[in-house]
């Protein structure tokens, strides 16, 4: 390496790691060490007592009988999450040291939020979490999950959806097309494709693959046919757009121009469909109800031995 | 080393400042407590049973199936709206609870539960999900049983629709759709402090009727289609977890079974060639998937480092016995009987996240995806569309073989501002037969999250992609496919795409939410086929908070989807040119208001419009096609009186009307076309009022905190 450039890269290294202390002051724990409240939640629920903290006792994290739990015998109770609290309590309050708070209004980084979860569900359903876009976003736990509500919004059918669209405000929109799946009726919700805590797959599917995903409900596309459709065995995403779409059937083009992006044969695949095949001039079969699948029917695949054209 | 040491001296001395800063500034964990003298005797645990139980009624008035389409209302009329939900838990931690929603539609759904907290715990679920489809739809085909249908004696079968006399007076109404139902049984057993495992078994009917179409050569018809499937599934997870590592096995068994999987229909048209008179579909065949997989993690003792791992193995099977090659007389069923389907498919992945420095993070996967299809290709000697034979043909088919590689940094340049650079490749290898060897796709892109203030975020990202191929294999296209066509999945792409993200506190009550993207795909080698693609999204949200009683928001989106594509009628026709351009608009605003301690409100508006144009090019100016479009408009007013702390009333009233036009549907009658007996499927509309009155009843008896 030449040396002019190691020195570059040394200078810009140390820059880092100057660069660095600032940050990790503002989460430094104070010294000394943090120490923890004389009584645990005993000592907090003095002050910490109106309805919305209290609902936490509706939550699975806290169970007395769980030995997995923060309430479960011999946990931190409220300081498993929120760190420490001795000081906090010397303070009267006053002084946050040791505590780490959660929500939009947090003064707690993301990451240290995200650690006190990390301590306990990294090993579980956070798994993935360190890899996902959501962690590298800086997007804490807590931007999703209510903690304290009885029942977290983020985890009811109803209402998860909500949650999503509050960043992706686009796939909002999206819901609100003419094909969609039933996510708008509360009857399905991100989860059942997307794992938002980081996953193996592309756009952190919940399966491995996007046909994968697809067919963990839709099982009648999963074949093999006998007669394959190549596009279909490699994506579902190649012709569906599955967050909504103004086309039928999530087709993310309207037939015949969708089939035409592929298909240009001799005959009637290459035929330039136009508006003359309306029903104010001659009706083309080519064009209109189903456009190509008024006879092609079979396009997920065809196991009937005269399947070739995916017409039978 | 020496060497290496000596050339290598800045870098190392960076290194170790970098490394050095971030250990000096690690944290110090406190001392574990003794939490012998931790009561928690201000803890209100929940102990003993509460319940409630809704009960009231709706009356939708001008409810079809398209408004009904995922509700399961449907026509007009009177629908129970009954709900309840419970639980009881002991100071032993044994608990039971359900919830149970909906039960007077076919979207009901619930579950119940119960258990040992920290032990067991089981679960008993169903879910019901109705899909209603066209709300228009007559067909002269009349249900002979067995997924067969035949036509009205005295039909007049003719050469085109037209000429079919008996059309009209057959015609009979008939309702498509269909009810996904699903039952799951799950168990899950904690065993210690590390272990646990799972199961559940998994029921899914499918049961309704959907339409198809088919052709006898050049005549074609929609005819209903029977739905009866049955997909049963059980997945069996053992987990265990550690404090540094984790591991979970899982059995995953899937079998699908279509109960009508073929579909016979009777020839409306005089037929091609004496005998055929009668067609015949094969549906979904049964199939089963079985897949093992193992993952998990390992936290690695420096730098913060997680280790994630996962490998897969999954057989796709489906050995359903053939059908005979045509309904013609003398058709023969082919030998093999059956297709003896064998698909393995695989799925390794590596991952890294590191943490090297406090202020940056870097991960990475690498992922391998196998696609291989070990089924036998058949020759096959084919009936066309059961009028004459086509010949014979080997059946293709398909494997892949991806690899994915992704990685990123991230870094917190300042405490205002983080950055991070990211990329990912994506290789697909095809097998044999298909007209392309390889193809890559390479990613990258930046992003920075910018936070100039507390309550000011926003994420810009930008990147680009291109995606490049080997050569094209034009002697794998089916016979007659013009070599110059290259399918949308095959065909070189440039990408350049950006998007911003951004969320503002504007005041302690005003928030405003933004999120953007652009895309521009160009197809350039293609000479036939998609040419470009552009898109557009831009969605945002404002609320705003008076007061602690009263939120009020708005928000809106508008997208747009433009694509160029090209083909080629044949040599006495230049080529033509389709341009397409999709908008699509939202907006709506609304208020939750609690009037008092008695009353609480909530108002909502939703308008949508998109419209769709498609033009032409031939020889001469573009034609333009009619505009597709569609229209929603939804206003909902919610109220809720508070009679007790125990009994609530809930007046609901909604309007909605929907509109839509479809050049591809309106006007298209069963005899529009000469050639297709169609089912008379018109665009979506609906316009309904619906009125909701509940009576909700809260009971139960939940135990006070323990106090000294």
């Amino acid at each position: 390496m030449d040396r002019r450039c190691g020195y570059g890269l040394a200078a810009a290294l140390a820059l880092l790691a100057g660069g660095a202390a600032p940050a990790l002051a503002a989460d430094a724990p104070a010294s000394p060490p943090a120490t923890y409240s004389a009584h645990g939640a005993d000592t907090c629920l003095v002050c910490h007592n109106d309805a919305g903290i209290m609902a936490l006792f509706r939550t699975a994290h806290a169970r007395p009988n769980d030995p997995r739990g923060p309430f479960g015998h011999g946990g931190l109770q409220c300081e498993a999450c929120h760190g420490a609290g001795a000081a906090h309590v010397k303070a009267h309050g006053k002084q946050p040291a040791g505590i780490v708070d959660f929500g939009p209004r947090a003064v707690a980084s993301a990451a240290k939020q995200n650690g006190m979860c990390l301590g306990c569900h990294r090993t579980g359903a956070a798994h993935d979490w360190d890899a996902s876009v959501h962690a590298t976003r800086g997007v804490a736990c807590a931007g999703c999950h209510t903690l304290h509500a009885a029942h977290d919004p983020v985890r009811v059918a109803d209402t998860q959806n909500e949650v999503c669209t509050t960043c992706h405000q686009t796939r909002q929109t999206d819901l609100l097309k003419l094909s969609h799946h039933p996510l708008r009726e509360g009857k399905m919700a991100c989860t059942a494709c997307h794992s938002p805590h980081g996953s193996t797959a592309p756009a952190q599917l919940v399966h491995n693959t996007v046909n994968e995903t697809c067919t963990a409900c839709h099982a009648e596309y999963r074949g093999p046919f006998l007669w394959e459709h190549q596009p279909v065995t490699e994506d579902c995403d190649n012709c569906h757009e599955p967050h909504g779409s103004a086309q039928p059937a999530l087709l993310k083009v309207r037939p015949p121009f969708l089939c035409q992006q592929c298909h240009e044969g001799a005959g009637h695949p290459s035929v330039a469909n136009s508006p003359s095949g309306l029903p104010g001039g001659t009706p083309s079969a080519f064009l209109l109800a189903g456009g190509c699948v008024n006879c092609h029917s079979q396009v997920h695949g065809s196991n009937h031995p005269s399947g070739r054209a995916l017409m039978r | 080393m020496k060497h290496l040491l000596r050339h290598n001296a800045p870098l190392a001395l960076g290194v170790a400042a970098a490394l050095a800063a971030g250990i000096a500034a690690a944290d110090t964990p406190p001392e574990a407590p003794d939490t012998s003298s931790w009561k928690c005797s201000q803890c209100p645990f929940f102990e003993g049973y509460d319940a409630k139980v809704e009960v009231g009624a709706m009356y939708a008035s001008g409810a079809n199936a398209s408004y009904g389409r995922y509700t399961g209302i449907d026509h007009t009329g009177a629908y129970a709206d009954v709900a309840a939900d419970g639980q009881y838990r002991s100071a032993e931690g044994n608990y039971a609870s359900y919830d149970l929603e909906d039960l007077g539609l076919p979207s009901r759904e619930g579950y119940v539960e119960g258990g040992h907290e920290g032990r067991f715990d089981v679960r008993l679920s169903y879910d019901g999900q109705p899909t209603r489809l066209y709300d228009v739809a007559v067909t002269p085909f009349r249900s002979l049983g067995d997924s067969s249908f035949g036509l009205p004696a005295g039909w007049v079968a003719a050469g085109s629709t037209a000429g079919m006399t008996q059309l009209q007076a057959s015609l009979a109404p008939i309702t498509l759709g269909f009810d996904r139902r699903t039952v799951a049984l799950s168990g899950l057993l904690l065993a210690g402090s590390s272990w646990s495992v799972l199961g559940e078994f998994r029921r899914q009917e499918k049961v309704g009727t959907d339409f198809t179409s088919a052709s006898f050569l050049t005549d074609a018809l929609q005819v209903p289609q029977p739905v009866d499937y049955v997909t049963n599934s059980f997945d069996a997870t053992a987990k265990w977890a550690g404090r540094m590592a984790s591991l979970r096995i899982t059995y995953t068994g899937s079998w699908f079974q279509d109960n009508s999987d073929t579909l016979t229909f009777a020839n409306p048209y005089l037929p091609f060639v004496p005998g055929s008179t009668t067609g015949r579909l094969a549906l979904p065949p049964g199939n089963n998937l079985q897949q093992l997989s193992a993952a998990g993690n390992v936290q690695l003792p420096w730098l913060a480092t997680t280790l994630t791992y996962s490998a897969s193995l999954g057989h796709l099977q489906q050995n359903a016995a053939f059908l005979p090659a045509s309904t013609l007389p003398g058709a023969t069923m082919p030998a093999p009987g059956s297709l003896d389907g064998d698909v393995h498919v695989s799925q390794y992945m590596l991952g890294l996240a590191s943490h090297p420095l406090p202020k940056l993070s870097v991960h990475g996967h690498a992922t391998y995806d196998g696609r291989d299809d070990a089924t036998t290709p058949l020759t096959l000697a084919y009936v066309v569309t059961d009028t004459f034979p086509g010949g014979s043909f080997v059946t293709p088919r398909y494997s892949e073989d991806r690899v994915r590689l992704d990685g990123g940094a991230d870094y917190s340049l300042f405490r205002w501002m983080r950055i991070g650079v990211a990329g990912e490749l994506h290789d697909i290898h095809y097998g044999p037969g298909q007209v392309l060897t390889w193809s890559q796709d390479a990613q990258s892109w930046g992003y920075a999250t910018i936070a100039p203030v507390a309550a000011l975020s926003f994420t810009l990202k930008g990147g680009n992609a291109a995606r490049k191929t080997s050569a094209f294999d034009a002697a794998a296209l089916p016979p007659a496919e013009n070599p110059l066509i290259r399918a949308y999945n095959y065909a070189p792409r440039d990408r350049v795409f950006f998007s911003l993200m951004s969320d503002w506190a504007v005041t302690a009550t005003v928030s405003w939410t933004l999120e953007g993207f652009f895309a521009d795909d160009d197809y350039r080698l293609s000479q036939l086929g998609l040419q470009s693609a552009h898109e557009r999204r831009a969605s945002t949200t404002i609320s705003w908070r008076p007061r602690e009683t009263l939120n009020l928001y708005a928000d809106g989106g508008y997208q747009t989807y433009d694509y160029l594509q090209s083909g080629y009628s044949g040599v006495a026709t230049p080529p033509w040119l389709v341009a397409n351009a999709e908008r699509f608009w939202n907006a709506g605003a609304g208020a939750e208001w609690l009037v008092s301690q008695r009353w609480r409100l909530k108002l909502d508006y939703l308008h949508t419009p998109s419209y769709t144009d498609t033009d032409i090019t031939l020889n001469g100016p573009p034609q333009a096609f009619p505009q597709n479009w569609t229209r929603l408009d939804r206003t909902s007013l919610e109220a809720t009186y508070v009679r007790s702390s125990a009994l609530q009333f809930h007046l609901r009233y909604s309007f909605e009307k929907f509109d839509s036009s479809d050049w591809a549907l309106g006007g298209v009658g069963p005899a529009t076309i000469p050639n297709l007996l169609a089912l008379g499927l018109q665009p979506y509309r609906h316009s309904v009022n619906l009125f909701a009155l509940t009576a909700s009843y809260q009971f139960g008896k939940v135990a006070a905190p323990k106090s000294d």
